[in-house]
Formats: C-alpha cells, sequence, structure tokens
C-alpha cells in the first residue's frame, strides 16, 4: 500500500512540474485513442450478421460462422496461397532493390549526377496508381511497347496480363520500379550517419571499395534493414489490392487473386461487411504473429529490433 | 477483478453511445414518417407544381456517364436545376463517383447517414432485392405514400396492369418511383454491328449463321489486313454484351439464368455453352478475335473501330453506331457501320436469345430513405416525373430551349442535335433531359426517334428487334430476403468460376473438354440450390 502511495505522490508531483509536456501528449494520445482504438471496436462485427440500421451491438450474433464460411470456401486455399506467394515474391525481389541502389548511389561521387539520379528513381512513386496501372496495361498488350522489343527479337507477341504465369512477374517487377526510388531516401540517410573516419582508416589499410562496402557501409546500414525488414513482415499478407484489382482479370484470377481482392469483390460489391471484417481479422492476426516473430528473431540474431 | 469491471464498463458506455447514436437516427425518419406533414391534407388528389416548400431534401445519385468531363456536378446540369425549380422543392445533390456507385453506395450504407432519396438499381445492384432493402431498413414501403400523394404514378399503373405487377415486389410493395420505357421501340438497342463497306467490297452477305460469321470475318483478316476482326468490351466481364444473348444466343442458351418448358435454367451449365467456347476457341486461335480480347475496355474497343482493326463488334444504336460512325468516317470517308441480326446456327432460324429489356427498367429508380425527414414531400416531388407536364419535361427538357413543339411533335433544337459547343446529341441531350438514359419517368418514343439520327440507327432496332428473347428471359425476380445471402454467396463463386472457364477456355490455356470439369464444380458450388431459387421466385412472380 505504501509502495503505492508514493508512486501516485511521484506520479502527481511529476505531473505538476511538467504540466504542459503532459498536455502536448494529449492530442497524440487523443489520435490514437480514435482513429486506431476507437475502430477496433467495430471488429465487433466479424461475428455478427452486421446490419448499419440495427447497429453494431444491436446486430445478431453468429459466432464464428464468418470464419468458418471463409475458411471453408471453394476458394480460400488458392487465395491464400496467392497472398503468401505475392508477398514473399515481393519481399524477396523488391525489399533488396532500394538497397542496393542506395549502396550504388553512394557510391557515386558526382553530387548533380546523383541528385538526378535520385529524382528520376522516385519520381514513379508519386503517379496515381490508376495511371500506373494504365501504363502497365499499354506496355503489355499485344502489341504494346514491351512486345514490340520482343517481336525485334524474333519473339511472338503476346497480351502478357493474359498469362496467368506472368501476372506476378509483372506485378513484382512493376512494384520495384514504382518504390525502388523512394524506399531507398532511408536508407541514403542511414549511409550518411556512417563514421567517415572509418573509410579513411580502411583505405590507409588498403581496403578496396568493394570491401570498404562489405565491411563498413553494409554493417552500418544493417539495423535500419532490419527494422525495415521487421516492419515489413507486419505487413506480410497486406497486398495492395488496388493495384491488384486494376491489373487482374478472369484468366489471371489463378495466381492474382488475393484475400484482399477476394474480400473487395465479396464484401463492397456484395455488402458482406461482416464476412469481410473476418476476413480482415484473420489477415491482421496472422500479420501480427509473424510481426512479432520477426521482432523476435531479430532480437536475438542481429540484436535490432523495434521493443 | 476491479479493473476488468472498469473497463467491461467502459467498453458497455461506449457502445451505448454508439448504439444510442444510430438508434436516433433511425427514430427521427420513424417519426417523420408517421406524422403527415402540415400543407399535405386535401392534396391527396391532385398536385400543383411548383410545390410551395421550404423544405430541402437530399438526393443522393449518380451523374450520367454521358456528361463526364462536361459537368462535375448535379446542380451545374441545366435539367436539375430545373427539376428543382419546377416542382418547387430545393435539392441537395450528391454524387458518387463514377464507375463507382457500387462500392459508394455501400460505404454510405454502412456508414448508416442516408439522403432523403436514393438513385440506385435495387433489382440488380442490392445483394437480396427491394424486399431486403426495406426490411432491413433502409428505403421505406411506398403504398400507402403513392395512395395520398402520387395521383400521376399511380394512375399510369392502374392504366398499365403488367406494368404495375414488374414494380412491385412478391409482397406487393412498392419500392421505388420506377424507370419505364414506354414503348416497344425503347426496349431493343444493341447487337451485332459490322462494316457494311467492308462487306460490300468483298462482296459478301451481311452474316446471319455462325458459318457465315467465321467466313465473314476471315475474309476481313485475310483480305482487309483486320489485326482484330471482332472486338468487344470485357470489362467488368468478358465480352459483357454476351449477357445478353449475343452470338451465345445461337447456341440457345444465354450467360445467366433463363426460362425454358416451364424451367429456370442456367446457361453456363448447359451444352450449348459448351459449342460456344468452342467457337470462340477457334476464332481466337485463328485470329479472328482481338488478341487482347480479355484486357479490352472501352476505350481499347474504340480505338480498335476507328482505325479499322476492327469490322465487326456489339453495341448500342445509340452509344454505340451513333458514337463509332463518326470515328471510322474520319478514318475512311465510305465507312459504313450497320446492325446484323443476332447470328443463329441455321439459316433462316429465329435467335433464341438477344438483347431485350423489360418495360420496367430496374436501373435510375428512385427511393424514399427511412431517414427522410419529410416523406410525403419527397413522393410529391418524384410523382412530378409522372404528370403530363413532367413527361415533356424529362423527355425533351425545356420548351424554346431544348426542343419546340412543331405540329405537336416535340422537336430537338440545333442545341441538342448540333450543340454549338461540339458536343454529341447524348451528351447534350443528357444536359437538358433524360431521355438518353433514365430516370423515374416514362420514356418517350419520340425522343429515340430523333436520337437515332442516322437511318442505320433505326433500321438496327428492327434488324435486332427479331429474336425470341421475350419468351426466355427471366422478368425482374429476386430471392427473398431470407435466401439472399445464401443465393448471393453460391452465384458469387459460381460467376466467378463461369468468368474464369470461359476465358481460359477461349484463351486456349484449358481444353475445351475441361468444361464438363466446370460444370461439376459448379453442382458442387450449390448450383442446383441457385436455380431452386430462381424458379421459387419466378414462380412468385407470376403469381403476383
Amino acid at each position: 500500500m505504501g509502495n503505492r502511495q508514493t508512486l501516485r505522490r511521484r506520479l502527481v508531483r511529476d505531473f505538476l512540474l511538467n504540466k504542459y509536456l503532459y498536455l502536448m501528449m494529449v492530442p497524440v494520445i487523443a489520435y490514437y485513442l480514435v482513429f486506431f482504438y476507437g475502430p477496433m471496436y467495430g471488429a465487433l462485427i466479424a461475428f455478427k450478421d452486421y446490419s448499419p440500421m440495427k447497429g453494431i451491438l444491436g446486430s445478431d450474433w453468429v459466432g464464428l460462422k464468418h470464419f468458418q464460411d471463409f475458411f471453408g470456401s471453394f476458394y480460400f486455399l488458392r487465395v491464400l496461397k496467392n497472398t503468401i506467394l505475392i508477398s514473399l515474391y515481393t519481399l524477396l525481389f523488391e525489399f533488396p532493390a532500394p538497397i542496393l541502389l542506395a549502396l550504388l548511389i553512394n557510391e557515386v561521387r558526382r553530387k548533380k549526377f546523383k541528385r538526378v539520379v535520385q529524382t528520376i528513381t522516385y519520381m514513379p512513386y508519386f503517379i496515381s496508381l490508376v495511371v500506373i496501372c494504365g501504363i502497365i496495361t499499354d506496355f503489355t498488350n499485344a502489341d504494346g511497347l514491351i512486345n514490340r522489343m520482343f517481336m525485334f527479337l524474333g519473339y511472338d507477341g503476346q497480351a502478357m496480363l493474359q498469362k496467368p504465369e506472368l501476372f506476378r512477374p509483372i506485378y513484382v517487377l512493376s512494384e520495384i520500379w514504382q518504390r525502388i526510388g523512394w524506399e531507398s531516401i532511408i536508407y541514403i540517410a542511414a549511409l550518411m550517419s556512417i563514421d567517415l573516419e572509418q573509410y579513411e582508416a580502411a583505405r590507409i589499410d588498403g581496403a578496396s571499395r568493394l570491401k570498404q562496402m562489405i565491411y563498413i557501409t553494409l554493417p552500418g546500414l544493417l539495423p535500419t534493414i532490419m527494422i525495415m525488414f521487421i516492419l515489413r513482415m507486419g505487413n506480410l499478407l497486406n497486398v495492395g489490392f488496388e493495384k491488384i484489382i486494376l491489373l487482374y482479370n478472369p484468366v489471371t484470377y489463378e495466381t492474382a487473386d488475393v484475400i484482399s481482392s477476394f474480400v473487395y469483390r465479396k464484401g463492397l460489391l456484395e455488402f458482406g461487411w461482416s464476412y469481410s471484417s473476418a476476413v480482415g481479422l484473420f489477415n491482421s492476426v496472422i500479420n501480427l504473429v509473424l510481426l512479432i516473430t520477426a521482432n523476435t528473431l531479430s532480437r536475438r540474431a542481429t540484436q535490432n529490433s523495434l521493443w | 477483478m476491479k479493473k476488468i469491471a472498469a473497463a467491461a464498463m467502459v467498453i458497455t458506455l461506449l457502445g451505448a453511445l454508439m448504439a444510442g447514436c444510430s438508434s436516433g437516427d433511425k427514430n427521427s425518419g420513424n417519426a417523420a414518417e408517421g406524422a403527415s406533414p402540415e400543407g399535405t391534407a386535401g392534396a391527396a388528389e391532385s398536385t400543383t407544381y411548383p410545390l410551395k416548400t421550404d423544405e430541402k431534401l437530399s438526393y443522393w445519385g449518380e451523374i450520367n456517364g454521358n456528361l463526364v468531363g462536361v459537368k462535375a456536378s448535379h446542380d451545374e446540369i441545366p435539367f436539375f436545376q430545373k427539376w428543382q425549380e419546377k416542382t418547387g422543392v430545393k435539392l441537395d445533390f450528391t454524387a458518387p463517383p463514377s464507375g463507382q456507385v457500387k462500392e459508394a453506395f455501400n460505404v454510405m450504407l454502412a456508414s448508416g447517414d442516408l439522403p432523403d432519396m436514393l438513385e440506385y438499381n435495387f433489382i440488380g445492384d442490392f445483394p437480396g432485392g427491394p424486399e431486403k432493402a426495406i426490411s432491413d431498413g433502409y428505403i421505406i414501403k411506398l403504398n400507402d405514400l403513392i395512395d395520398k400523394y402520387a395521383p400521376n404514378l399511380k394512375k399510369y399503373l392502374q392504366e398499365n396492369p403488367d406494368i404495375d405487377k414488374m414494380v412491385k415486389t412478391d409482397n406487393g410493395s412498392y419500392y421505388v418511383f420506377p424507370f419505364i420505357r414506354g414503348d416497344e421501340y425503347l426496349r431493343v438497342f444493341q447487337g451485332p454491328v459490322i462494316r457494311k463497306d467492308w462487306l460490300d467490297e468483298l462482296g459478301l452477305p451481311v452474316p446471319e449463321t455462325i458459318d457465315e460469321w467465321t467466313t465473314t470475318l476471315r475474309a476481313f483478316k485475310e483480305k482487309k489486313g483486320a489485326a482484330a476482326p471482332f472486338s468487344v468490351v470485357s470489362k467488368p466481364r468478358f465480352f459483357n454484351e454476351s449477357g445478353n444473348g449475343a452470338f451465345i444466343g445461337a447456341f440457345g442458351v444465354n450467360r445467366g439464368f433463363y426460362q425454358e418448358d416451364g424451367a429456370v435454367k442456367f446457361g453456363p451449365a448447359e451444352a450449348g455453352f459448351k459449342d460456344y467456347l468452342k467457337l470462340f476457341h477457334d476464332w481466337y486461335a485463328e485470329g479472328l478475335i482481338d488478341k487482347n480480347i480479355a484486357t479490352a475496355d472501352t476505350k481499347a474497343v474504340d480505338g480498335n473501330i476507328a482505325s479499322g482493326a476492327t469490322g465487326a463488334t456489339v453495341g448500342n444504336a445509340g452509344g454505340g453506331i451513333g458514337k463509332w460512325q463518326p470515328l471510322v468516317e474520319a478514318n475512311d470517308p465510305k465507312a459504313v457501320l450497320v446492325a446484323a441480326p443476332y447470328p443463329v446456327l441455321k439459316k433462316g432460324d429465329k435467335p433464341k436469345f438477344g438483347q431485350m429489356n423489360q418495360a420496367y427498367a430496374s436501373e435510375g429508380t428512385v427511393a424514399v430513405t427511412t431517414a427522410a425527414k419529410d416523406p410525403a414531400l419527397a413522393v410529391r416531388m418524384l410523382d412530378y416525373g409522372y404528370s403530363e407536364e413532367g413527361h415533356m419535361f424529362f423527355n425533351f427538357g425545356e420548351e424554346g430551349v431544348s426542343y419546340t413543339m412543331e405540329d405537336g411533335y416535340p422537336k430537338f433544337t440545333d442545341l441538342l442535335m448540333n450543340n454549338p459547343d461540339k458536343l454529341a446529341p447524348a451528351q447534350a441531350i443528357s444536359l437538358y433531359a433524360r431521355s438518353s438514359y433514365n430516370g423515374p419517368f416514362v420514356q418517350d418514343k419520340r425522343y429515340a426517334e430523333q436520337f437515332f439520327a442516322l437511318q442505320t440507327q433505326r433500321d438496327a432496332v428492327e434488324i435486332w428487334k427479331n429474336t425470341d428473347a421475350a419468351k426466355y428471359n427471366l422478368p425482374n425476380i429476386t430471392p427473398t430476403p431470407e435466401e439472399s445471402s445464401e443465393y448471393a454467396t453460391i452465384m458469387n463463386d459460381i460467376n466467378t468460376l463461369v468468368d474464369e472457364m470461359t476465358i481460359k477456355i477461349i484463351l486456349g490455356s484449358e481444353p475445351v473438354d475441361k468444361f464438363d470439369d466446370y460444370v461439376a464444380k459448379m453442382k458442387s458450388l450449390g448450383l442446383d440450390r441457385a436455380i431452386e431459387i430462381e424458379t421459387a421466385a419466378l414462380q412468385r412472380y407470376n403469381s403476383r
């Protein structure tokens, strides 16, 4: 009891001393309450047959019905497999790309050239997704730019977005093109913080530029890479559905249909709010597990972690 | 323990707060509905417009696609300005983004924040149909209100019992102010379209049978160098217009449910569908169909037709031939597009399917929501479209501006037909009237006679009309609210499967023989149950 008293007294004193600092925290807390914790209450509808007119609490409980419907769905396995595969491919190919770009840009001596390269590479990030997908569709048409290049080399032109086996490569490659520059910014910033004296010392010891990169630059970048990796794991199953929806068609469903696009068709086009939120909840739980796993592994292996 | 109790309290309180909010909305809506507002007593028989009121009603509806890029909001469109003036009721419009109507509608419903009036397709796009929209508490049953405050609509329905039957639900509820195609002539507007100048040049007749089509397309490809002899819009579904039976109809099926000998059948599960797939597979393999067929959108098809890569397609008389004729002429002054009949297998047969809409079109209809502050006023306002004055206004716009009376015939002015701002007639009409698309009124044949400015367009309607669609098409039936979610789940999976099967077999990534496996899969997804639900709905419709 005595302990708590003192704790309370200490808190009160601290509060009185720093009351303006505490005041500054209020908007932040409010922000999280309103926009992150408040909506969690809405997750209840995953267990109900939600009808807006009855309200969240007024709707009838149905237990795990929507989860069972999803797991038992004809398309469940396919959708799950596609989601995981597309995520993994993106992780495998798109995640390292900005790191490589940052390393390359770091080696460039001329400041002007460096800036031009950076600007050009992060430009696609600012183009609207709808436009990007329009460009992709046009380029991959049977008589589009890419096919013309292939035809020039003597191959037959074919509508690439009509080939299920080409969907994932197109998705991942365009993802790299879109994000490489933008995501490299954080790595370039991290590179700036590496002590230049280390390079000097290495040079005196006779290390080549490649050796410098391997032994100084990369270890310096590692903490940033790990943090980015962990954050990425937390979103593994959240494949951006806008892009999928804009690019897919029934021929490519078998490789392109992911959880979010499936939910979009089911939930938003057919008013299955409860069903979608059940699937969303399932998605979040998996993501949470992945995030925690990645964080733990990273903490054990590299001493870098989010918490 | 105490903490848990406190947390539980907080959650309950929060919940109660939210529930309070939503039920509050509902109550206010009901209260307004119950108490009939002042100033309406005695006005039951006839209403004089403009109505005298200070109330402003909110209205949710899409802006017609013809006006995308021309006007950004309802308030800028002369028709909607005039409509408020003529009825005397001020409207506050909200428009969903074009092309995302369904999504926007869904989000609005989920938010529980409803306007007074909703313009939406409750049969086609509301899962579970109108009866569910009423029982879920979104829109109100209009029977009493129509009796009291909508004399014009009531009179029309009394005089046209066949339409009255379509407009009601199985339970006899009226739920919207309907869009009605006032003449047989207005119900057919879509079919195969072909380059007549090419046919003449090659010495070929307008194709009637599937075999003649193959010959023709082959000639287009080989002799005219067409890269995509046959090209159609495939967004959002493969060969959208096949939904009306184009080309599929030759094999005795369509892409949805239809009735035959008193039984409901699902086209994609019938043997005829396999023959259709085989034909299109062969055409595709031979290069007679657009190579980008799975991704072809309106823009791509327009481009193909304009450039002469395509010589045949399926489209509308107004929005198709009317749009493409100037495009092809610009490239080739001799070019002429004409309608071809819906194809058949044996010469002289009558096609089983073709486009033939119901007189009651389920789109462009306006419902009054449970949130309406003054439902009676909304109903009186909407009834205007069915009055004599409203009929002229909705179909032709304003006399002296968009039409002039010549010997009792409303003739569109040059403002519409030769617009000084270079707007196409379809666009210009949409600015001043609603006859070229839809809305809460009865469409007038005299609009189409002028809108179809070209003789080829007027002929098209006559050519496409010649099908048995009226006999085989299902009327506007809906499952009961109880069955609707089951039906939606089954059909969502089956439609995905059908879309996938169709395009895969046609593109050749699956052999035609795989068709039987697909049908078996459809069965395992519950096709028989879906047919059962449709059959019951049809029986309920027939006994209305």
